[in-house]
């Protein structure tokens, strides 16, 4: 092979790695050709991630064997992997929103201790130019909207002459069209011979952009077909495998007869920036539906969250839950009042992470009689309680006592999502409830969302996945720079023209 | 990863050994003479406690505010403000145990009144408590020294000193074999014990525990984050104010000027070596204790003091190191 050109960009050849008694990657094989896009995809825990931080020197394998442009390689980090042209862009960007958008592109490899900006300005808009991206290159990263975030990333991997670039989930928090971008761009990068490994869970990613596709799961090699040869039904049941649960879509009455259970009426929210990021929505929430909130990321959805939640003030309008006025009430008694919670982000508003289990079950339900006697925590309860949230979707734990830091993400986040639907109330606020669950996971959890309808309980849900609402949701709202419409038909392409209409 | 802390501890010994031995002395003779200066005699062990009392108290003070996720460096101005009017309102008020807790009282309210701006500053400006605390103590230490030189001094005292409290306002001891044991330090033990209860088992305390672990959850969780860190603020300056109180009543039974060697900025080091275990704030201060009265008896023998802030920085060093390798293990 020396001297000739590899017709693959590189190799992972029987890799294996265990996690104390978790045996996260089991033997597996992966090659992938030069110029091509390769969907690595699974459930959560299927080992996508690990095996790719393997290439990417962030994990040393316990044995297996490496090799780029055909040639062994030893990786003991990512210091080695960037100069061995492999990048990696993980699910959480490492942005710096104080620095300008140059420095973050140049961060971690600047050409040289005197740095000479307009040659660098210049390097980084002729990359920018043949990607088609724009930015201004002086401006605090901190404007960066998810999509630009994301660019900007990609940019970071050519800025450092990566050919083989890895993608963890680089959709998840992107709007459709903003995807697509993503992906038009992608498709110009591998025609110039840069080789792409895309890590994902969303099968139309796969179907619509990629050459080959490998699957994982549970740690094993599953399968390595060739897209074309696939139809999106094979490929979700090679992700699943036999153990395919029935995602019952219950037939839906379309006229929803409960009473009131969340009412806001012409709000409007102020924003961090002191711009409207809420103007006048109104909306009616009954019992016993779903209804979902659609939008690009940051067109107010957050802000709205956190007035329903009571942790943002009003400027103008009001907010009933039930018949009792809410929008002068604290977060506290609106939670007395029946208001349950699952917030977007687990590790800073869901858990404390350092705490155990039976610390963590109570956490937003400290006050409700069911936990607290006269003031005092009464600890008992507290632990079958925490067994019974644990139980509810099958997390994987030791005892009620060890750390929430001790599970894995997904399995936090159904600790979060059993939390806040075994705890009763009246209304369920979701934020992204299924952020990082498989597909398994996520159709458990509407499934309960459909039950808790059925007891007479009412589901607000904001997300970002389109075929997710369109699948669970009884009536779908589009929220586009902060104002919300009922959508009136429910298809793929009618959200999106609403999501970005001027 | 045993091996390693074996390491850590050994090159702590090896490097307070050299510096005895730069000192001209022998670590072995050093050892004993700084054991036997805090534990040897009777009045030694007496002394230690007393030592121990102040330490335990500000601690408890420090502990408390970190659990909010505070850092109350203030503590100190916070025990001196504690002090002097513990002190001049048992002059001024009614002798016995009446006058006792209203000079208690006196002496908590002052400590937390101090703590006040920085807990104003804190909740609802979200200013740093480092900063303004830091500041509030140099107000304290030219504020007391102006009181105690000026219109608080004792006629007939020749420095600044308060006049004497009446012996009926001492707060009394119990005798164990020669060795005098102050309630005043028994109540800290009492206070460690409410404490532990109010943050395991209330759910105030639970909600003040979220407040410091995490303050977005905590406002996820419907806990009104700037309540908690203002009660925080008031009741770590609260303590320290207490424990000036006691420190007056128990053993002083007046006020001076530079009344405090410190005691505040020591208990920041007991709090640390506490860190999320209430209980252990009684071995930290004693540890404090023991080595600051041993560290009088070597300087005596001719090893200078500052030779104790070395070892008590190592302990700290040591105890840093195992628990943050522990919880980046534990993720």
């Amino acid at each position: 092979m020396a001297g000739e050109k590899s017709e693959f960009a590189f190799s992972l050849r029987h890799i294996s790695k265990r996690f104390g008694p978790v045996l996260a990657l089991d033997d597996i094989s992966l090659t992938v050709r030069r110029g091509s896009i390769h969907a690595v995809v699974g459930e959560n825990g299927a080992g996508k991630t690990t095996l790719m931080r393997v290439l990417y020197g962030a994990i040393s394998p316990d044995s297996g064997q490496i090799e780029i442009d055909g040639r062994a390689e030893r990786i003991p980090n990512s210091a080695v992997a960037i100069s061995k042209g492999v990048g990696m862009v993980s699910q959480h960007y490492a942005v710096i929103p104080e620095l300008t958008n140059l420095q973050n592109l140049m961060l971690g490899s600047e050409p040289s201790r005197w740095v000479n900006p307009p040659a660098l300005k210049s390097r980084a808009e002729s990359l920018a130019t043949k990607m088609s991206f724009q930015f201004d290159w002086d401006s605090p990263s901190s404007e960066l909207s998810p999509a630009g975030a994301q660019k900007l990333e990609i940019l970071k991997l050519l800025w450092r002459n990566s050919r083989i670039l890895i993608l963890d989930e680089p959709t998840a928090m992107l709007s459709p069209a903003d995807g697509d971008a993503l992906f038009a761009s992608l498709i110009t990068l591998v025609a110039g011979g840069a080789t792409v490994v895309l890590v994902t869970h969303r099968i139309p990613e796969v179907m619509q952009f990629c050459e080959r596709v490998t699957v994982l799961r549970g740690g094993k090699w599953i399968a390595e077909k060739t897209v074309n040869d696939l139809n999106p039904t094979q490929l979700a049941s090679l992700i699943v495998g036999d153990g395919l649960p029935t995602v019952e879509v219950t037939t839906r009455s379309t006229e929803i007869q409960g009473v009131p259970a969340l009412t806001a009426t012409n709000v409007s929210i102020q924003g961090d920036r002191g711009n409207l990021a809420v103007e006048g929505a109104s909306f009616e929430l009954r019992a016993g539906e779903v209804v979902g909130i659609a939008g690009v990321d940051g067109s107010g959805q957050r802000e709205l969250f956190q007035a329903l939640l009571g942790v943002r003030v009003l400027k103008t309008g009001s907010i009933s839950l039930g018949d009792t006025r809410a929008e002068a009430l604290t977060s506290a008694r609106r939670i007395a009042s029946g208001l349950r919670i699952i917030p977007e982000d687990r590790h800073e508003e869901g858990v404390v992470n350092e705490w155990s289990l039976e610390e963590n079950s109570i956490l937003g339900l400290q006050r409700l009689p069911d936990f607290s006697l006269r003031g005092a925590i009464d600890l008992k309860s507290r632990r079958g309680w925490t067994e019974r949230v644990a139980d509810r979707f099958a997390t994987k734990r030791g005892s009620t006592k060890q750390s929430m830091a001790s599970l894995s993400g997904g399995n936090q986040q159904r600790f979060v999502v059993a939390r806040a639907l075994e705890s009763g109330g009246t209304v369920l606020l979701a934020f992204q409830p299924t952020r990082g669950l498989d597909l398994a996971a996520s159709a458990r959890i509407f499934e309960a969302f459909r039950l808790a309808t059925q007891e007479g309980r009412a589901v607000l849900l904001v997300s970002f996945d389109l075929d997710e609402l369109l699948l669970h949701c009884d009536r779908i709202l589009v929220m586009n720079r902060g104002r919300l419409t009922l959508a009136t038909t429910k298809t793929r392409e009618a959200l999106g023209d609403l999501m970005v209409a001027a | 990863m045993k091996w390693r802390l074996v390491a850590l501890i050994a090159g702590c010994l090896v490097v307070l050994a050299i510096a005895v031995a730069v000192a001209g002395k022998s670590p072995a003779e050093a050892l004993s003479t700084l054991l036997k200066g805090s534990f040897g005699t009777t009045m030694a062990r007496t002394g230690t406690l007393q030592e121990m009392t102040p330490l335990l108290f500000a601690g408890i003070g420090v502990f408390l505010a970190l659990r909010a996720g505070l850092f109350n460096i203030g503590i100190e101005g916070q025990f001196l403000l504690g002090a002097m009017t513990a002190t001049y309102a048992g002059l001024r008020g009614p002798g016995g145990p009446f006058g006792i807790l209203l000079a208690i009282l006196a002496g908590a309210a002052a400590g937390a009144l101090w703590a006040l701006p920085a807990a104003l500053i804190k909740a609802y400006r979200n200013g740093h408590e480092v900063i303004t605390t830091i500041m509030l103590n140099n107000v304290a230490a030219a504020f007391t020294t102006w009181v105690v030189a000026g219109p608080g001094k004792a006629v007939e005292a020749g420095s600044p000193t308060s006049a004497n409290l009446s012996p009926s306002l001492a707060i009394g001891h119990i005798d164990l074999g020669g060795v005098s044991v102050s309630y005043g330090l028994l109540g800290g033990f009492v206070l460690v014990g409410l404490v532990w209860w109010w943050l395991g088992r209330r759910v105030s305390g639970y909600e003040f525990r979220v407040t410091g672990a995490n303050a977005r959850a905590a406002r996820a969780a419907g806990i009104d984050v700037s309540r908690n860190y203002l009660q925080a603020m008031l009741l770590s300056g609260a303590i320290g104010g207490l424990g000036g109180a006691i420190q007056v009543l128990a053993y002083e039974h007046r006020f001076y000027d530079s009344f405090s060697p410190g005691y505040g900025f020591d208990s920041l080091g007991v709090a640390l070596l506490a860190g999320a275990q209430a209980w252990i704030l009684i071995p930290a201060a004693g540890l404090f204790a023991v080595l600051a009265k041993g560290g009088t008896a070597l300087d005596i023998f001719g090893v200078p003091k500052g030779i104790t802030i070395m070892v008590l920085g190592m302990v700290i060093l040591v105890v840093a190191a195992v628990r943050y390798r522990r919880e980046a293990t534990s993720e």
